[in-house]
């Protein structure tokens, strides 16, 4: 449609065409107004979500370098699957920038197959931020105190091992109890009654006349030997780590999960309005 | 007080004397029993005990009665093993160990100054005071039965330990127990803990008196005992202690993992974004069939940019127009 070619027609008709003609022209001067500001908005959408995608890889990224050293732990319970919500954040937030560059090119362009190709990369990317989200989320609550008691009774200086997996486990998890109950002045998951209140594989090797607990739990001194040992056994305030080491495990695990779960929820609230703005724009785009 | 409630009672008259001393006959079965457990501290001989209890029938035997085993029960208190603070010790008892206090300023009567005194230890399960509760033999001379000769205390009252007796006149003090150079002097001078050496059993040098671990979950008592060092007689025994249990275990295994109910986060985020990504397939077909049902001559509401750049070209022949 073009106002050219009915310009050259006679007086009358021209002058209720030229009418029609400014009726759609400022129509369409308008509707132009509307498709910048959705170009602006988009644009804008797609440079948070690159921003955000770069945040969630580098939050990620420190989760599962394990700062505080508790992988074992829960490598130990198998169930590790916040690592595995971990690294599929690494990789959403990699997609998401990368995806991001394309649909800005895409969206200044008005390029349909460009559009196309970032609507439906991204609808999967959506799904895998999904599951990583949602992984992470349930498995938070799977951290509970019993979960560590159990296997902490289970494992800490398990002298009999069933094969090479098992015992190489064992011997991560011991390590990492010794380090967090010496490290933190912590013992046990609830504090050190868990060693009386529970047999244990520590207890089968151990006589409880002589270590009612294990000697990491006793106020050490600058050699790294209990202050006294007397105290310690009898549970004498000053002489042992009257706390339990629970909240020092869950407390960056939630916080890690937490993160990577509600920062991909809303990264996902995002780029949800950003795809629908995107697919409107697709869908209004001519050749 | 006796005297005086007799001579009350002497006043009523005859006929209620008959129903008190028909009362009495019932009571007086019940007391003799009660009595069996008294008697030890009640210093009295038979003849006053029957002249009590006939006195005290008449008004009021059982308020007497229990006056009496109270008193007895206050004074035990001190003449019994205790465990030793709570406040201090709090890992007490364990599975296999008992702290005990010492027997501060409990056998002062009996020591002679010219004479050396040491305190021994017996400990006993509590289903072996039905066999034997017995610790001196018929010269008055103390036991010597050992942890395997009495299977652990199972058969009959063993001897754990022996130890000087405690200082009544300078107790330690328990505040001190903070004092990192005084803690050890100040637990070893306060409490005594049964089953602590764990190897003295299986050691055959080992000629001391032996201190085993007891075993989980089972009730002992224990007993003081003042022997005559020189003599080797006994000359004073507290009672058998209260009966005190050893801790039991629970089996790992029988811990539960579930997490139980889920954090409403969870819910949260799970519905949110399944409803979000059902509106995202759904919006993705919406647009794609726009697209593909739009018919081809049909006008789209919005043009593509250059058009609408090719139309402002025009303005100015409208104008001029």
């Amino acid at each position: 449609m073009s106002e050219g070619e009915k310009g050259g027609s006679g007086f009358l008709l021209e002058s209720t065409t030229r009418r029609e003609g400014l009726h759609e022209e400022l129509k369409m001067a308008k509707s132009d107004d509307g498709i910048r500001i959705l170009q602006g908005l988009l644009v804008f959408g797609n440079v948070v979500i690159g921003m955000c995608g770069i945040a969630l890889t580098a939050e990620c990224i420190f989760f599962v370098t394990d700062p505080h050293g508790l992988y074992p732990l829960l490598e130990a319970t198998e169930n590790d699957d916040i690592y595995a919500a971990a690294w599929i954040g690494i990789f959403v937030g990699f997609a998401l920038f990368a995806l991001s560059i394309l649909g800005i090119i895409g969206v200044i362009k008005s390029n349909r197959t460009l559009l196309l190709v970032y609507i439906i990369l991204m609808l999967i990317t959506y799904a895998f931020e999904m599951a990583s989200c949602i992984t992470a989320a349930t498995h938070r609550d799977f951290l509970t105190p019993n979960l560590f008691l159990k296997q902490m009774l289970e494992r800490y200086q398990k002298s009999e091992t069933d094969n090479n997996n098992d015992s190489w486990m064992t011997k991560r998890v011991t390590e990492t109890w010794d380090k967090l109950m010496l490290q933190n002045q912590c013992c046990g998951v609830r504090g050190p009654s868990d060693w009386q209140e529970y047999t244990s594989a520590f207890r089968t090797t151990h006589s409880d006349a002589d270590f009612p607990w294990p000697h990491n739990c006793c106020v050490q001194d600058a050699r790294g030997s209990p202050v006294n040992l007397d105290g310690c056994k009898l549970g004498v305030q000053g002489y042992y780590n009257s706390n339990g080491c629970y909240d020092v495990i869950s407390g960056p695990m939630n916080t890690h999960a937490w993160g990577v779960a509600w920062f991909g929820f809303a990264i996902l609230c995002w780029t949800f309005c950003v795809l629908l703005g995107t697919m409107f724009y697709w869908s209004r785009i001519e050749y | 007080m006796q005297i005086v409630a007799a001579t009350k009672d002497r006043n009523t008259s005859p006929r209620k004397q008959k129903i008190y001393q028909r009362d009495f006959r019932k009571a007086q079965q019940y007391q003799e029993s009660v009595w069996s457990l008294c008697s030890r501290s009640c210093e009295m001989d038979s003849g006053e005990r029957s002249r009590f209890l006939e006195g005290s029938s008449m008004c009021s035997p059982w308020v007497v009665l229990v006056f009496c085993c109270l008193g007895q029960l206050y004074a035990d208190q001190s003449l019994k093993p205790r465990i030793a603070a709570p406040q201090l010790a709090t890992n007490n008892p364990t599975l296999t160990t008992v702290a005990l206090e010492k027997p501060f300023c409990m056998f002062d009567s009996s020591l002679h100054p010219n004479k050396s005194y040491v305190v021994y230890l017996y400990v006993m399960k509590e289903s072996a005071s039905a066999i034997s509760s017995l610790v001196t033999d018929n010269n008055g001379k103390p036991l010597n039965s050992t942890f395997q000769q009495t299977s652990g205390g199972h058969t009959g009252p063993y001897k754990a330990a022996l130890f000087n007796v405690p200082n009544c006149v300078s107790p330690p003090k328990l505040a001190d127990v903070g004092d990192v150079n005084r803690a050890s002097d100040v637990l070893k001078q306060y409490l005594f803990r049964v089953g602590d050496d764990g190897t003295c059993l299986y050691d055959p040098n080992f000629l001391a008196v032996c201190n085993p671990p007891l075993s989980p979950d089972t009730t002992y008592r224990f007993k003081y005992m003042l022997v005559d060092s020189t003599e080797g007689i006994m000359k004073e025994q507290t009672l058998w202690s209260d009966p005190i249990k050893t801790r039991r275990v629970k089996l790992p295994l029988k811990i539960d993992t579930w997490p139980g109910r889920r954090s409403g986060g969870m819910i949260v985020i799970t519905s949110i974004l399944s409803v979000l990504v059902f509106l995202l397939l759904a919006g993705f077909l919406a647009s794609v069939s726009s697209v593909v049902m739009r018919p081809e001559d049909s006008p789209a509401v919005t043009k593509h940019i250059s058009q609408t750049i090719q139309q402002s070209e025009l303005r100015p022949q409208l104008i001029s127009e």
